[in-house]
């Protein structure tokens, strides 16, 4: 955090001037100085910047959105990012860990080659040269799928890009019940739940394919190693069934070493990519930093960093947990 | 290379055969070559008796036992001529009511086809001599339907129990053959009926689960034990091998187990179902010789509590010394030698087993310990010569011209049996020559052209 304030504050972005333009005086700037509190020594600005921090109390943005808390723009941004976080990892998981493992589990057949070579090419191509392709192809489907329009294909949207409408649930009245506030009233739409999912789709495979690529590979080593492992040998000579192998003896020893890889991908669910929301005109997280960063938003950057790091800290905590429930070898005691 | 010992088994005294190996042919095909690791070994192994395999590393050892547990991979399989007959009533039984459409009756067949006909047979390469006899007119139909040309005689593919006495409802006698066995029956026989202990105990449990767990899942397998009644079980199989505190250790994982815990736990799951035979693959090598001297005397409790057959796998002669009834050494694919523990010992006759008895320290004269040079080859074509020829001191111009076939080593014993141009040594050289050659000429390369599998799905 120290790096954060350090970098914006004493580095050539200059907030003041971001936020008066070209044609500001010099009598403005100065009474936003004070406003902002710029004249102030630094070290003070730094310990109430960090005391501000510890205490959660996250400020306004200075540049993006003047005058808006900080949390009030979160509420906005993040649900975007979280919406095309969560189908990328999901794509990542539910394809890429699958296919590594039938790859593993049938090593050096027609299928290995052609998963392991998709695997390489997924992950070798870069996010935004795909997202470009994607964009192309989607806007003159007709041409490549046969007349199929992805426009209208199933839910009708208006444009390829663009925010995904996450309107589809919501809660429309409160009962209280002495001190908790439960909800009463919901609404959920189909529709615009199918909608937002085709919109973010796109996006979201972009997004994925990197960490689909080396689950991928990863899954398949892990495969072939506990498949080759005297415990699947001496599981064999008991007379188990190939089914039981395999969902027993080989899956379990096979998720070890893709628990790291899967939690580090877990990050793209929050950090989000630059790139991919810029092309695909999704404003979240990810895009939210950039302009911040880059107009000297003190508050906005030092506070999304303080978020970001607070949740691959969690992260990597939720990790090592998950280690202990996988591998009994990994545990509290001692 | 057959034995002659077939005919004449009955005359030694002993029980019947549990699993009688009979031209075992084991091979990997790989893009360069084809490794014959097993190429032709017959051996058999009796209730109660513990049967011994030597060789150094690379002699085919281990490849016998995963042929005969059915856990030979691709490109590896076992070849058309193989057979591996379990020979025991109570599972002729068991697995005539379980598999009624895999179960022949061969007396049925019999009637049906003349074996000594059956040479002439377009799908069957076998000559009379590749099954030990002399005359086309000994065979039986045993030879053909254990030795992959059951086709030829109108079985299906997966038929695999064979009923010689009785009926199919009510077999007498039969028995089932391990080289057509596959899917749902030899799931059964491994583990169920023959059991296999591991080489490093280190590895050899998942590390993931409770070895209590492990146990669990093979009672449940076999015996359809589950919950409390298997727990029982397990800590009793736990205490059958020597662990103390049975009742805690059986929740324990394996990392929480030293060596010889592990190896007496691989032990405990490999009797969990009550197996007729029980191989080990150099179960005593990954531990330290203490710990070693432990696991053998359990295993020789074992055998005596349960009537346990048991194959045993090592390159140390001094546990073969120990632990074994009858000893088989092999080398680079075949058994060179075959002989009672007693005899072999005492009189070994291959120059290669006496190579391996000189290199045990302490047994011999000079300063230096004796080696046998090189190494073994790698058993990549046919066998037309001796294959220990190369390495071996008393080898002679015929050694790389001839292939031994195993022969008695003298008129008077017939248990104790040599493949080396040396033997009998009763009659001359030339003359053991001229007898090796006669026999190994007649002797058919079948099998390696094409053939059923029997070793890719399992």
């Amino acid at each position: 955090m120290t790096m954060t304030f350090i970098i914006i504050r004493m580095g050539p972005i200059d907030p003041v001037s971001a936020i008066i333009g070209p044609e500001g005086g010099a009598a403005q700037r100065s009474q936003i100085e004070s406003r902002l509190g710029l004249n102030d020594p630094l070290w003070e600005q730094y310990t109430s910047f960090m005391w501000n921090l510890i205490t959660f109390n996250l400020g306004q943005s200075w540049v993006i959105q003047p005058g808006r808390g900080v949390y009030s723009l979160l509420g906005t941004y993040a649900p975007r990012t979280l919406w095309l976080g969560f189908w990328s990892v999901l794509i990542a998981l539910f394809v890429g860990i699958p296919l590594g493992f039938y790859a593993g589990l049938n090593p050096n057949t027609t299928g290995d080659y052609f998963a392991s070579f998709g695997g390489i090419v997924w992950r070798s191509m870069p996010n935004f040269w795909l997202a470009v392709m994607m964009l192309a192809v989607l806007r003159q489907s007709e041409r490549f799928f046969f007349g199929l329009d992805w426009h209208t294909f199933g839910v009708e949207i208006g444009s390829l890009v663009g925010q995904p409408p996450l309107d589809f649930f919501g809660v429309t009245g409160w009962t209280t019940i002495g001190l908790l506030s439960i909800p009463s009233g919901f609404y959920f739409s189909g529709t615009t739940l199918a909608a937002s999912i085709k919109q973010v789709l796109p996006a979201a495979i972009v997004l994925g394919s990197a960490s689909m690529g080396s689950e991928m590979r990863i899954g398949r080593t892990a495969v072939l190693e506990t498949i080759n492992s005297n415990y699947v040998e001496t599981a064999k000579a008991k007379g188990l069934s190939n089914r039981i192998i395999v969902w027993k003896h080989v899956f379990r020893n096979a998720l070890i070493p893709l628990v790291p890889i899967i939690t580090n991908e877990a990050f793209v669910l929050i950090g989000g990519s630059v790139i991919v929301e810029v092309v695909f005109s999704i404003n979240g997280l990810g895009y939210l930093f950039f302009q911040a960063a880059v107009q000297g938003d003190l508050p906005l950057v030092g506070s999304l960093m303080f978020i970001f790091v607070l949740l691959i800290v969690g992260m990597n905590i939720f990790q090592d947990f998950l280690y202990t429930i996988l591998d009994p070898r990994v545990g509290y005691e001692r | 290379m057959m034995s002659m010992e077939s005919p004449t088994e009955e005359t030694t005294g002993r029980s019947e055969p549990i699993i009688t190996v009979r031209n075992l042919q084991t091979a990997f095909f790989t893009d360069k070559e084809v490794i014959r690791a097993v190429d032709g070994v017959d051996f058999d192994i009796r209730p109660s008796e513990t049967v011994g395999i030597v060789g150094e590393s690379g002699s085919g050892k281990s490849v016998t036992a995963r042929s005969i547990m059915g856990l030979v991979e691709s490109p590896g399989r076992v070849l058309n001529g193989s057979s591996i007959r379990f020979q025991h009533t109570e599972t002729v039984r068991e697995f005539a009511r379980r598999f009624p459409g895999r179960t022949v009756d061969l007396g049925a067949l019999e009637s049906e086809y003349d074996p000594a006909e059956l040479f002439a047979h377009n799908a069957i390469d076998a000559t009379p001599e590749a099954f030990g006899y002399d005359d086309a007119s000994e065979a039986t139909l045993t030879d053909f339907v254990g030795t992959g040309y059951g086709e030829a005689l109108g079985l299906e593919a997966d038929d695999c129990v064979f009923v010689t006495e009785g009926s199919t409802d009510e077999p007498r006698d039969g028995f089932v053959e391990i080289t057509r066995l596959s899917g749902k029956p030899l799931r059964a026989m491994r583990g169920g009926r023959i059991a296999m202990v591991f080489q490093d105990p280190l590895t050899s449990l998942n590390p993931v689960y409770t070895v209590g767990n492990q146990i669990k899942e093979a009672l449940r397998l076999h015996q359809g034990l589950s919950g409390n009644e298997a727990t029982r079980e397990a800590v009793d199989l736990l205490e059958a091998v020597g662990i103390p505190d049975a009742r805690r250790r059986v929740a324990e994982y394996p990392h929480q187990f030293s060596g010889g815990m592990r190896q007496r736990a691989v032990i405990a799951m490999a009797l969990a179902c009550d197996p007729e035979v029980l191989i080990c693959d150099e179960p005593t090598t990954a531990l330290d010789v203490t710990i070693q001297a432990q696991i053998l005397d359990l295993l020789e409790d074992l055998q005596a509590e349960r009537d346990l057959a048991i194959m045993f796998i090592t390159h140390d002669m001094g546990v073969i010394a120990n632990v074994a009834h009858r000893v088989n050494v092999m080398y680079a694919g075949e058994i060179v030698e075959t002989a009672d523990v007693e005899p072999l010992f005492a009189d070994p006759k291959h120059p290669y087993t006496r190579g391996l008895l000189a290199s045990i320290p302490g047994r011999q004269s000079g300063d230096r310990l004796q080696t046998i040079e090189g190494n073994v080859p790698t058993p990549n074509e046919p066998a037309t010569y001796c294959r220990f020829a190369p390495r071996c001191p008393e080898a002679f111009a015929d050694c790389t011209e001839v292939h031994p076939v195993s022969l008695p080593v003298n008129d008077d014993v017939d248990d104790h049996t040599a493949a080396c141009l040396l033997y009998p040594e009763d009659r001359s050289t030339p003359a053991a020559v001229e007898r090796h050659a006669d026999l190994d000429d007649s002797i058919s390369e079948a099998g390696y052209d094409d053939g059923r599998t029997g070793g890719e799905d399992r």
